[in-house]
């Protein structure tokens, strides 16, 4: 093993917000840096290949999962997590899609896809167009069969729905007897 | 319910129920304030722990060395079957997988030692430091020749066998007009849940250890994790926290004996967390199924006989597999068909490849695969439309079940297939011309509640008063994202009037009420029946209370929003009957036994039953072979929904893990290797992989029936696969009875109709 997996350095960067200074191996993942001190555990390990999302983190406003991002590639950059995002207009606007269609059961990959959307629609506001099914293609949810994902971004997120709860409802409807 | 009631037909939704607030539990998750079992960084005192998996799938054991692991640097603890306290065996049914492998291992996944160190990275180093000596033995890899191999266990191969007959089958197959037979094969599907085993193990030097993981069943984990750590019982705590996913992965030991050794061992908390690959490689997996049938009707298309054989292969260890088996024959004796005679047996071997265990649909959903298949192979021999050949043949709801036990049905079987004859998915799609071929097709299946068969199947839970004021309820269950604590509340807040601020359910805790596993879509069924035991007594203690405090006659108050009314006003808060009644005379407590068919001597099977009929749209790629599912719409029968956003969800996550199943998910093994190692090969479904759905409610349950509430996390999954190949069919020709379905396989099929057409 080299130094970029044991000697130390200090790396700063912002974190949600604020400047922070970490001493660790070069080659750290982003990912266990974030969680190790209890700090961000939403930020959650689900392959640690870039593959599934749940450790997706916003750098300088891009999704990214922290399992590809090395602690030497941090310095001068923006990162964000849920954790950080309480007032974020765009979040608490994906937060209210995810809640209106219970988009999630377990909740571990949610916070992930949160950001992959928070990503795409900051991306829609500087006038890019994005298809928010394909900002959360690279998510992986194993629980819901994405049903409540699809609802929520085509009935809460779609470019014409410019408040949380403009989408209209499904209605319920109720036949008796025999089929229609 | 009469044969003639058709019930009412709902499209369901994700609205929160009676238009009230979405659960504040989902907040929390969005937020990502819940914390994980494997989320527990900031443990004070937190060791790192790490398992020394088998490099052979078998081989015996010669020499395990960890003296250099033990020098390494941060390493606190290594541990080896010698430093096993009690027990060296663990196993739901047959407690024969070993903590830690003494002389012998048995498949790649194998547990040899495990490291605590203060760092992952220190535990692992120290895991390579570790040296062993193998001798590989032979290889048991094909489960149907698995009896004339090697034997893994004492006793040989073969686990168990098992039989069920009805009738006279070979006379019957003599007056058949027409016989179908069909060899079918299963994959070995992998659970896939976001986050992998783990939790964390804390030593207690006044109790002994306190686990806190993801996992199915506190009560029944802290029975064997004292066995193993030679503990008495009341000294190992289970907590079940909330999981990332479960699904029947977790339903076993996972993390916690070697975690549970290593706190012992080092006097502090470990956290054991497997990643990705490793759980890949050790964790459990659907049993792959073999299975030839062989389904005869006359020439009116009315079932007569029936005749299945099946290997199902368990892997290494035992875990549910015979539970797996019986609900796998269960189901193969088709219970939503009248069939006059059958022979329905079944083998469970032990082989090198992996371990399985208990996962959704528990076998259950690979029999209707291979039943629901044969039904369109006969309605092809016959000319006949599949729909019209199921019709002559689903059971009343006054029949008994396949095997001759009594079921309680919420609708009638010919309404369910009613409902999904007239979707609109089989209108022709537009467009469909060219290099997409698309094509309808439906299966049905039924799915019964309960571990059935007699097993012990009790549940309890417990209600109470908390100190803040808050009706607690307690559960054993566990929660990994099935929407329990809502349904819970949901129903507390029904009975009492009150809001789900209410309200707070604590689930998952060894020492609270023991309410069973949470599984065989058991939960919901047990949950509604012990509320309704156990409310009344509760709201009776506590108006007694009330009427102590303020004087009204107990009679004339009443339970509304946030405490107790006399007249239409609020006299006492809940937080005032907390801080100024007695809080001990505020409990109630009930259990029951899981509902059985009444005056049954030796139950079998299931008496709760419920049935669901998925309806397919396919569009098959010429080019590629590809299939992509456009649309899934299921009718279910599955009693009263409780949580519209719970139901719907557990539907469709169900349906596309079967969709999964059914296109892309298997584990292969050659050699014993299983050969997939993370989900860069193992493809579960995407976003964009995920059809769009509809989900319909038909509920025919009268409202003073006994069992109105039944559980459907399983009954999704079950009919997905046949609906799916039925599809592939109607836009083919070509029937697929291999799963996953090959593209490959699919287009040289494609291909040599259409040269010979």
């Amino acid at each position: 093993m080299n130094d970029l997996y044991r000697a130390s350095e200090p790396v700063t960067f912002e974190l949600n917000g604020e400047t922070v200074t970490r001493s660790v191996p070069a080659a750290t993942p982003l990912l266990d840096l974030l969680r190790e001190d209890g700090q961000c555990t939403s930020v959650r390990p689900g392959c640690r290949i870039g593959r599934c999302g749940a450790c997706n983190v916003l750098m300088d406003g891009q999704a990214m999962p922290a399992c590809l991002i090395m602690a030497w590639q941090l310095p001068g950059r923006r990162i964000e997590t849920v954790e950080g995002l309480g007032g974020d207009p765009d979040f608490l606007r994906v937060r209210q899609a995810l809640v209106e269609e219970s988009a999630l059961q377990c909740g571990y990959c949610t916070p992930g896809f949160a950001l992959s959307l928070v990503s795409g629609l900051r991306e829609r506001r500087q006038g890019n167009p994005v298809d928010l099914g394909e900002a959360i293609a690279g998510n992986l949810c194993r629980c819901t069969g994405y049903g409540g994902l699809k609802r929520a971004v085509e009935k809460h997120l779609s470019p014409c729905s410019s408040t949380s709860s403009d989408g209209g409802t499904v209605s319920k409807k109720q036949i008796s007897g025999e089929p229609e | 319910m009469s044969s003639d009631t058709p019930g009412r037909i709902v499209t369901l939704d994700a609205d929160a129920p009676d238009g009230g607030c979405p659960s504040p539990e989902l907040y929390r998750r969005i937020e990502g304030r819940l914390g994980y079992p494997t989320d527990l960084f900031d443990t004070p005192g937190l060791l790192q722990g790490a398992i020394l998996r088998s490099e052979h799938a078998h081989a015996r054991l010669l020499r395990v060395d960890t003296s250099r692991a033990r020098t390494m640097p941060g390493v606190r603890a290594v541990v080896t079957a010698d430093d096993v306290p009690g027990l060296n065996r663990f196993g739901i049914v047959v407690r024969d997988q070993p903590v830690f492998c003494e002389d012998r291992v048995r498949y790649e996944g194998d547990a040899i030692a495990a490291v605590a160190a203060d760092t992952l990275a220190q535990a692992r180093a120290a895991l390579a430091a570790i040296e062993v000596d193998y001798e590989p033995l032979s290889l048991v890899t094909d489960a149907t020749t698995a009896e004339q191999q090697v034997p893994l266990h004492e006793g040989g191969n073969l686990l168990t066998q098992e039989t069920f007959h009805r009738g006279d089958p070979e006379q019957a197959f003599a007056a058949c007009a027409v016989v179908v037979e069909h060899d079918y094969r299963t994959p070995r599907q992998m659970h896939a849940f976001m986050e992998t085993e783990g939790g964390i193990a804390i030593p207690d030097d006044a109790v002994g250890v306190h686990f806190r993981v993801g996992c199915q069943s506190g009560h029944r984990d802290a029975e064997q994790l004292a066995d193993i750590l030679a503990l008495a019982p009341g000294q190992v705590t289970v907590e079940a926290m909330a999981t990332g996913g479960a699904f029947g992965g977790k339903d076993e030991l996972t993390v916690q004996p070697a975690a549970g050794i290593l706190a012992l061992k080092t006097g502090c908390p470990v956290m054991i967390h497997l990643d990705r690959f490793e759980s890949c490689r050790a964790g459990m997996k659907r049993h792959p199924v073999t299975v030839r049938m062989t389904t005869g009707c006359d020439a009116d298309g009315r079932l007569l006989a029936h005749r299945v054989e099946a290997v199902l292969d368990t892997g290494a260890y035992a875990s549910l597999g015979p539970a797996v088996l019986e609900n796998f024959l269960d189901h193969a004796t088709a219970p939503l068909y009248r069939i006059g005679a059958y022979s329905v047996s079944g083998r469970l071997v032990y082989t090198n490849n992996g371990v399985c265990g208990a996962f959704r649909g528990f076998g259950g959903n690979q029999a209707t695969f291979a039943v629901e298949s044969q039904l369109d192979a006969l309605a092809r021999e016959l000319n006949l439309c599949p729909r019209e050949l199921r019709r002559i043949n689903l059971r009343s709801v006054d029949e008994p079940g396949s095997r001759h036990q009594p079921v309680r049905w919420t609708a009638p079987p010919v309404e369910v297939l009613r409902q999904a004859q007239a979707s609109p998915l089989w209108s022709p799609e537009k467009g469909s011309r060219g290099r997409w071929l698309t094509g309808t097709g439906m299966a049905m299946g039924a799915q019964g509640n309960g571990l059935g068969d007699g097993l012990p199947d009790a549940g309890g839970g417990r209600i109470s008063l908390s100190r803040e004021g808050r009706v607690r309820v307690e559960f054993g269950f566990s929660d990994y994202g099935q929407s329990i604590g809502e349904a819970i509340t949901h129903s507390v807040c029904e009975v009492l009037g009150c809001q789900g601020s209410d309200v707070e359910v604590m689930l998952g805790h060894s020492r609270g009420p023991d309410s069973g596993p949470t599984s065989a879509s058991r939960s919901s069924v047990l949950v509604h029946g012990v509320l309704n035991r156990m409310l009344p007594q509760w709201m009776e203690a506590v108006r007694r209370q009330a009427a102590e405090l303020t004087g009204y006659p107990g009679d004339d108050l009443a339970h509304g929003p946030g405490g107790v009314f006399h007249q239409g006003r609020q006299v006492l808060s809940y937080r005032e009957l907390a801080e100024h009644g007695r809080r001990e005379a505020m409990v109630a407590d009930a259990s029951q036994d899981f509902p059985v068919a009444p005056d049954q001597d030796h139950p079998v099977g299931r008496y709760l039953q419920l049935q669901i009929a998925t309806v397919a749209r396919v569009r098959v790629d010429r080019l590629t072979g590809r299939v992509r599912v456009t649309d899934l719409h299921h009718i279910t029968a599955a009693g009263r929904v409780i949580y519209p956003p719970g139901y719907l969800g557990q539907i469709e996550g169900a349906a596309v893990m079967g969709l999964g199943m059914t296109l892309t998910e298997d584990m292969p093994a050659e050699d014993g290797r299983l050969r997939r190692d993370n989900l860069d090969q193992y493809l579960i479904p995407t976003f964009h992989d995920a059809p769009a759905q509809r989900v319909d409610v038909l509920d025919g349950t009268p409202e003073n029936d006994p069992f109105p509430v039944r559980g459907v996390g399983e009954l999704g999954i079950e009919a997905v696969a046949p609906a799916i190949t039925a599809a592939i069919e109607a836009a083919t020709g070509v029937r697929i009875r291999t799963l996953p379905v090959e593209p490959g396989v699919l287009l040289t099929a494609i291909h040599a109709r259409e040269v010979v057409s």
